[in-house]
Order: structure tokens, then C-alpha cells, then sequence
């Protein structure tokens, strides 16, 4: 027999964590899990996070920082006007998951906790150094994650004992110098699966990259920033050359694989493509 | 489980299983077939209502979620003032061909005039409508239509009341 929790609070939430012992699934906007019958089928207990409205409605912009709650659709941050100002990279990413009914219902949280190297908005966290709010709350406190921490291998987290995402913290990144890009590859424009993407944020003045951050999707089994390239590029001036060294750098960085969607050569020219457009729109920044 | 929310505003309790798919509860308990299922997994958007004021697709929305929510179907949009335009403005500009999709793509342009701020530029139609997917008219002729819709600011205003004040639902 199903069973479905729907706490109302936090509070409640945690105590239901605490008390059952069965195997629980978080659920928030569904159209992932939905979609995965089997694993949709086998969960016989689900525990409903759009139901806690801290977490389903929860969106608190400061000067410096926004914190949203795991199950708010994303259609509510793309409609948002201060975090199209501040995070325009994030509505983005946003912009590009599923289709207006999808993003209707989609949310971070979920788009998180589904662990695709596939997922729009991940690279994006990523590079905007995302802190992600961990329960069952432990003395009042949440449990602080980021991307790379949380996401294991594709599919998998480390929310196993029934941790949750309750809250996602985002800094806004400092403006001044500040550059970002982001692009996704797939099949066709819109409603596609990504077969590579590339999120960069970076700052930089008089074409001297002072911090870049750069993180691609769908070419690893775990999204993770491209330290290996970053550091070619970090702290120096950028010219054709190093812009050329960087792709290459990248192109061996990434690990892609071969599936429906594309094959692990493409993915891995693309990606290396992706940041050559990326660097090279930065390079014509500075030459203005 | 016990569910109670509003169809086509009215109040609907039903007993239903809780992973029961919204499409299912819609067309074989509710008997309103206006909505059709095409892919079953979010990429087609036949199945598209309108969920407390926002577009969805039925086929990914649990009976469990339902509770308390607002949804209208096709059958509740044509009850509305506004639709005969709405109506008119599709056939005029020939964007229905088989009819399959057309549902779906009337409740998503319905929810787009309802909820973006005009004037619209055919790109963002296009990106409005992009969870609708159509195999016969090739899209001109829809997009044509949604266009001269959104373009005619009584209706838009009409719909935008309308959504405020009964649709959306909260």
C-alpha cells in the first residue's frame, strides 16, 4: 500500500523523518520522477516537499545573496526582476529547462536531487558557488552542501539516509568586471536534453583574467568546476593563444560518454568549442 | 486518498489512488476526453490545463498534489467570455489541422496572454509555446494566430481579468 506524506511544516517533515522507518522518496514538482517508471512505481512511500510552504514558496532576496526554497518552481526566479538583474545566468539556465509547463512545476531542488550530468541548471549552481541547505535540520542547523559534494555519479547522490535539499543560498557575483556565458547544445532549441553545455563566470579588467570559473554539463559523470582549465586562464592576460591552450586543456579535462543522445567525440570538441565562444566574447569585450 | 480541488470551478472530491495521473483522473473519471494524452512524458503538451493559473501537463501532475488546486481544462476555457476570439482567431488563421494538439496549444496561449506582459515578439511566442508540439501545420499558422491575439488589447485585458478573478485560482 502507498503511502504519501504531506507535512505542512518543517517541523512536521523532520519528525517524520525521524519517526519512519520505511524507505522514503522526496518528491517536489515530479516531472522527473514521473517520467522514470520504475522508480516512480517501487516508491511506496513519498514524501511531498511541495507540501512544507517554507520550502515550496520560501524566495528572500538580500543586497548580497538570495535564498530559495528547493520546491519553488522555476518559472517563479525566471519571472523574478531583481534576480534577472543579478543572476541573469541562473534565469537562464532556468529558461532552458523543459518547456513553459515544465518550468511551471520544476524546481532546483529537483533538478539537483535527480543528479543528471544532464541538468540545465547545475553547471550554472556550480560556477555561482550555490550552498545548499541539508535536513533534517540537527540542533536547528541545516547541514551545508554544495553541488560538487552532494552529486556523486549520475542518478546518485550523498542524500542517502533521507537528507533533503531544503534551501538553496546563491551569492550574487560581485559586479564589478564581471562576466558570465552560458549555452546549452542539444537536438533542437527548445524542450531538449542536453548533449553538452558550458556555464563560465568569471572576472577579469584590461583583458587580465583576474578569477574565472568554469563548469560544463553533460561531459562528466558529476558536474564539477574545470580546475585544470581554470588555472590555465586564471591570473593571466587573455590572447588567441591561451584561448586556444584553454579548449584543448578542457577538451582532455572533461570525461564524455556515448549515448542516445550523442557521442563522446562530439561532446568533447563542442565542449571545447563551447569555451573557445566563450573566451573569445570576453576578448571582444575588452577589445571595445 | 481523499482528494478535493476545483475543476473548471467547480468543487470535485474524489477518491482516487495518489499516483493516479491528473490526465487519467481528468478523462476517465471526470469524463472530460478535451484533453488528450500524446507522449505521456511532458514533451508533447497535448495534455496542457491550466494549473492555478499556470500551464501544465496533466500527464506529469499526481492525484497526491492535487488537493485544494484550481485547474481548468478546454472545457472550462470555453465556458469563458473571451473564447469565442479566442476561437475565432484559430480558425481564421486555419491553426487547426487534425485537432489533436489543438488543446493543448489553446490552454498554453490562453495562459500566455494571461500571463505575459505585451507586447509580445514572435520570438517569444515561439519560446511560450515550445512545450506544444504539432505535426500537421508546420507552427505558421498557429504562431499567425496567437499574434493577432496578442496584438488585439481588449481581449488580452479580457483574459487577464478573467484570470484573476476566476482562473488563477489563489
Amino acid at each position: 500500500m502507498e503511502r504519501i506524506f504531506r507535512p505542512r511544516s518543517l517541523e512536521e517533515l523532520d519528525r517524520i523523518i525521524r519517526e519512519d522507518s520505511t524507505y522514503l522518496t522526496f518528491v517536489a514538482g515530479a516531472t522527473d520522477l514521473m517520467v522514470q517508471r520504475q522508480h516512480w512505481n517501487d516508491a511506496l512511500s513519498l514524501v511531498d516537499l511541495t507540501a512544507v510552504q517554507e520550502i515550496r514558496e520560501h524566495l528572500e532576496v538580500r543586497d548580497d545573496q538570495v535564498l530559495i526554497g528547493a520546491a519553488v518552481p522555476v518559472s517563479r526566479l525566471i519571472a523574478h526582476p531583481i534576480l534577472q538583474q543579478r543572476l541573469p545566468m541562473l534565469i537562464e539556465s532556468c529558461r532552458q529547462i523543459g518547456s513553459v509547463q515544465i518550468q511551471n512545476r520544476a524546481t532546483l531542488g529537483g533538478n539537483i536531487a535527480n543528479a543528471s550530468p544532464a541538468g540545465d541548471s547545475l553547471p550554472v549552481l556550480c560556477v555561482l558557488g550555490a550552498e545548499l541547505w541539508i535536513g533534517p535540520q540537527k540542533n536547528g542547523q541545516f547541514e551545508i552542501s554544495t553541488i560538487e559534494q552532494v552529486m556523486r555519479n549520475p542518478g546518485e547522490t550523498s542524500l542517502a539516509g533521507h537528507r533533503y535539499i531544503a534551501f538553496i543560498r546563491i551569492p550574487f557575483p560581485r559586479e564589478k568586471n564581471c562576466y558570465w556565458y552560458f549555452r546549452k547544445v542539444g537536438q533542437r532549441k527548445a524542450l531538449t536534453i542536453s548533449k553538452v553545455s558550458l556555464a563560465v563566470l568569471g572576472w577579469s579588467e584590461d583583458g587580465n583574467v583576474e578569477e574565472i570559473r568554469i563548469a560544463p554539463g553533460s561531459v562528466t559523470p558529476q558536474i564539477r568546476r574545470a580546475r585544470a582549465t581554470e588555472a590555465v586562464i586564471e591570473r593571466q592576460v587573455l590572447t588567441e593563444a591561451l584561448i586556444d591552450t584553454a579548449c584543448q586543456v578542457l577538451q582532455k579535462e572533461v570525461n564524455p560518454i556515448s549515448d542516445i543522445r550523442s557521442n563522446e567525440n562530439f561532446r568533447r570538441r563542442v565542449c571545447g568549442e563551447l569555451l573557445r565562444e566563450a573566451l573569445f566574447k570576453l576578448l571582444w569585450e575588452h577589445a571595445r | 486518498m481523499q482528494i478535493r480541488f476545483f475543476v473548471n470551478g467547480k468543487e470535485v472530491e474524489l477518491s482516487v489512488s495518489p499516483k493516479r495521473r491528473l490526465l487519467d483522473i481528468l478523462r476517465e473519471d471526470l469524463d472530460l476526453v478535451g484533453t488528450k494524452e500524446g507522449c505521456g512524458k511532458g514533451e508533447c503538451g497535448a495534455c496542457t490545463v491550466v494549473m492555478n493559473g499556470l500551464a501544465v501537463n496533466s500527464c506529469l501532475v499526481p492525484a497526491f498534489q492535487l488537493d485544494q488546486c484550481h485547474i481548468f481544462t478546454i472545457e472550462g476555457l470555453r465556458e469563458r467570455p473571451w473564447f469565442p476570439l479566442l476561437e475565432r482567431a484559430y480558425v481564421d488563421h486555419g491553426a487547426v489541422q487534425c485537432g489533436f494538439c489543438t488543446t493543448g496549444f489553446v490552454m498554453s496561449t490562453a495562459a500566455l496572454l494571461a500571463n505575459a506582459a505585451p507586447p509580445l515578439s514572435l520570438e517569444q511566442i515561439k519560446w511560450q509555446l515550445a512545450g506544444n508540439i504539432c505535426r500537421c501545420t508546420g507552427y505558421a499558422k498557429i504562431l499567425a494566430a496567437v499574434m493577432d491575439l496578442s496584438q488585439q488589447q481588449s481581449v488580452v485585458n479580457e483574459i487577464k481579468l478573467d484570470w484573476q478573478s476566476a482562473i488563477g485560482g489563489r
